[in-house]
């Protein structure tokens, strides 16, 4: 019976650490696949009103806030406005 | 000592064996008996020896798995501990990478978070017709303040030179945007008009390509710049990506005008805000809808397409109606947009006050074109360069001429020729792009009005006099500015 549920719970150990993973390596995947469509986005989203500014010239808290006020601003789609803030904090 | 006691009786037997006789027989047999019995206990005793040896021969065996068990444990214990003491090491003597130090910083802020943005503009403008050449200064901070990531705090400080004294402030804009969802989002307090394109998405120093603002947008705006209430607004791809559609709608103060004037009428100046609605009991109503159809893979350019309405009772039970139509284009270089505007607007004792207005404007970045064998500072240079050209215009019936000013300022060049009721401007710019937000812009405004139209007068008379504009000399203008977006 001990033994049953030892063999139990590590199963259940080992269905966690490989979710987990599994998680950690589907929010990577989804992160790489916004910053390809953010850096397609980028140029002509921006443009459409002004020049489009690069990455580096704010810190990545700033551009949380610059591309909340920017959704507003243009009614970007909210997963559009996504992929561009992924991509402008990734590209600095 | 069993032996000794055995060996004694039979040393008493042999010594005794000549007196016992038969008597001696019997007594040997016990000695014999006892004999067995001893060597019996012997074997019994010598067998439970024996088992208790082996009983602890086990148990030192056990004991010795034990040891090794817990040995072999101990050793692996201090294996994993020293490999993750190494990686502990590893992980402080590494150096974290751009998106683990933002995280740690984004995490070190907290979920408040600001930052400044805005612009400024410095300008110097020249007026053939009133000989005016100046300078001017802008300064429009924006502070943007995060709550969380569905709340964002916005506030706009201009603050200006105007003739002859200190600075001016205002505060054309102060919102909370509360993102309810991915598709809506509530845009509450003081904002710029969501008509057309030019208040909310062109009006920057920046990202306005020209120095001054297109006619129907200028001194003479057929819509109010900013407004009072609350918007509902959002944005969602229909087709492909980037195919998308965008609407806002919004509840207002509504329009006003300019209430310098003895008594309303044609042709008065729409007010920049009505920021405390005394003059109607009733809202104004908007609505802006935007549509962009060509997908982002189709090689056709972004296209916007839009329409805009704002009514509302601008006075007791008139009304005032304002409609117009926009498009913006963009393809590589090429950058083109124009909007036409009309409104309407009911008069309490006289005729409809109808004005029309529109602009169009292109641009083409110099970026992509060749220079061959230009040295390489003249490339630079030249690619730089962004020469623009826009046509805008106003009809409307009459000019008052008490609220005409041709004090020039940031983004007005004090042309006399535009208070007419038929002005008409071309310009002519050129702009040089020192980074993407920094820009110094060169602009000839070529002021060519039309004739017709009346002039209103009050002069300090309770009643207008109205006379006939008749023609309007044409003038020419110069702006240059450097514009920065921060």
């Amino acid at each position: 019976m001990k033994r049953t549920i030892i063999v139990l719970l590590l199963a259940i150990t080992a269905l966690g650490v490989c979710r987990s993973g599994l998680a950690e390596e589907t929010s990577k995947a989804e992160q790489r696949r916004l910053f390809r469509e953010g850096a397609r986005l980028w140029p002509v989203y921006c443009s459409q009103c002004h020049n489009a500014r690069p990455g580096s010239e704010f810190a990545p808290y700033q551009w949380n806030i610059i591309m909340m006020h920017m959704r507003t601003q243009a009614n970007l789609p909210a997963k559009d406005a996504q992929a561009v803030l992924e991509y402008l904090k990734a590209s600095r | 000592m069993r032996y000794l006691i055995a060996a004694f009786v039979v040393f008493c037997l042999i010594m005794g064996g000549g007196v016992a006789g038969a008597q001696d027989t019997s007594e040997l047999e016990q000695i014999k008996r006892e004999i067995r019995n001893i060597k019996a206990d012997e074997d019994r005793e010598r067998q439970r020896d024996e088992e208790l040896i082996g009983q602890l021969e086990k148990k030192v065996e056990q004991l010795e798995n034990q040891n090794h068990q817990l040995q072999q444990s101990s050793s692996k214990l201090q294996a994993q501990t020293s490999q993750q003491f190494q990686d502990l090491q590893q992980q402080i003597s590494a150096n974290p990478s751009p998106s683990q130090f933002a995280r740690s910083f984004e995490d070190y802020l907290g979920t408040h978070q600001f930052t400044l943005t805005g612009g400024v503009g410095g300008d110097f403008i020249y007026d053939r017709q009133t000989a005016t050449n100046t300078f001017a200064l802008d300064f429009e901070p924006i502070i943007l303040y995060r709550v969380t990531d569905w709340l964002l705090f916005e506030g706009t400080i201009e603050a200006n030179l105007p003739a002859g004294g200190s600075a001016e402030f205002s505060m054309p804009v102060a919102t909370a945007q509360i993102f309810l969802n991915d598709y809506m989002e509530i845009n509450a307090g003081i904002f710029d008009q969501p008509f057309g394109d030019f208040y909310e998405d062109q009006s920057p120093f920046w990202v306005n390509r020209f120095v001054t603002a297109p006619l129907p947008y200028g001194v003479e705006a057929l819509v109010p710049p900013t407004d009072l209430g609350v918007q509902l607004r959002g944005g969602v791809q229909w087709g492909a990506l980037g195919q998308d559609f965008d609407y806002t709608v919004w509840v207002s103060n509504g329009p006003s005008f300019a209430p310098d004037v003895p008594q309303p009428v044609v042709g008065q100046a729409v007010n920049g805000v009505n920021t405390i609605k005394l003059n109607t009991n009733g809202q104004g109503y908007g609505a802006r809808l935007r549509v962009y159809p060509f997908p982002l893979d189709s090689g056709f350019g972004r296209l916007e397409l839009g329409a805009s309405t704002l009514n509302g009772k601008w006075l007791d039970g008139n009304w005032y109606n304002a409609w117009g139509v926009d498009f913006a284009y963009l393809r590589g270089s090429l950058q083109a947009r124009g909007e036409y505007l009309e409104m309407y607007r009911q008069m309490p004792n006289a005729h409809a006050d109808n004005r029309q207005g529109w602009y169009v404007q292109l641009g083409y970045f110099l970026n992509q074109v060749p220079i061959p064998f230009a040295p390489e500072v003249v490339q630079d240079f030249f690619h730089r360069l962004e020469p623009l050209v826009r046509y805008s215009g106003v009809n409307q019936r009459a000019i008052v001429e008490d609220e005409v000013s041709t004090i020039p300022e940031v983004g007005f060049n004090g042309s006399p020729s535009i208070w007419t009721p038929h002005p008409r401007e071309v310009a002519l710019g050129l702009d040089y792009w020192i980074a993407p937000s920094i820009v110094w812009q060169n602009e000839v405004d070529l002021e060519l009005p039309e004739a017709g139209g009346s002039i209103i007068s009050f002069a300090g008379s309770p009643t207008p006099t109205i006379t006939p504009r008749g023609a309007t000399p044409n003038d020419v203008s110069f702006l240059s500015q450097l514009a920065i977006g921060f």
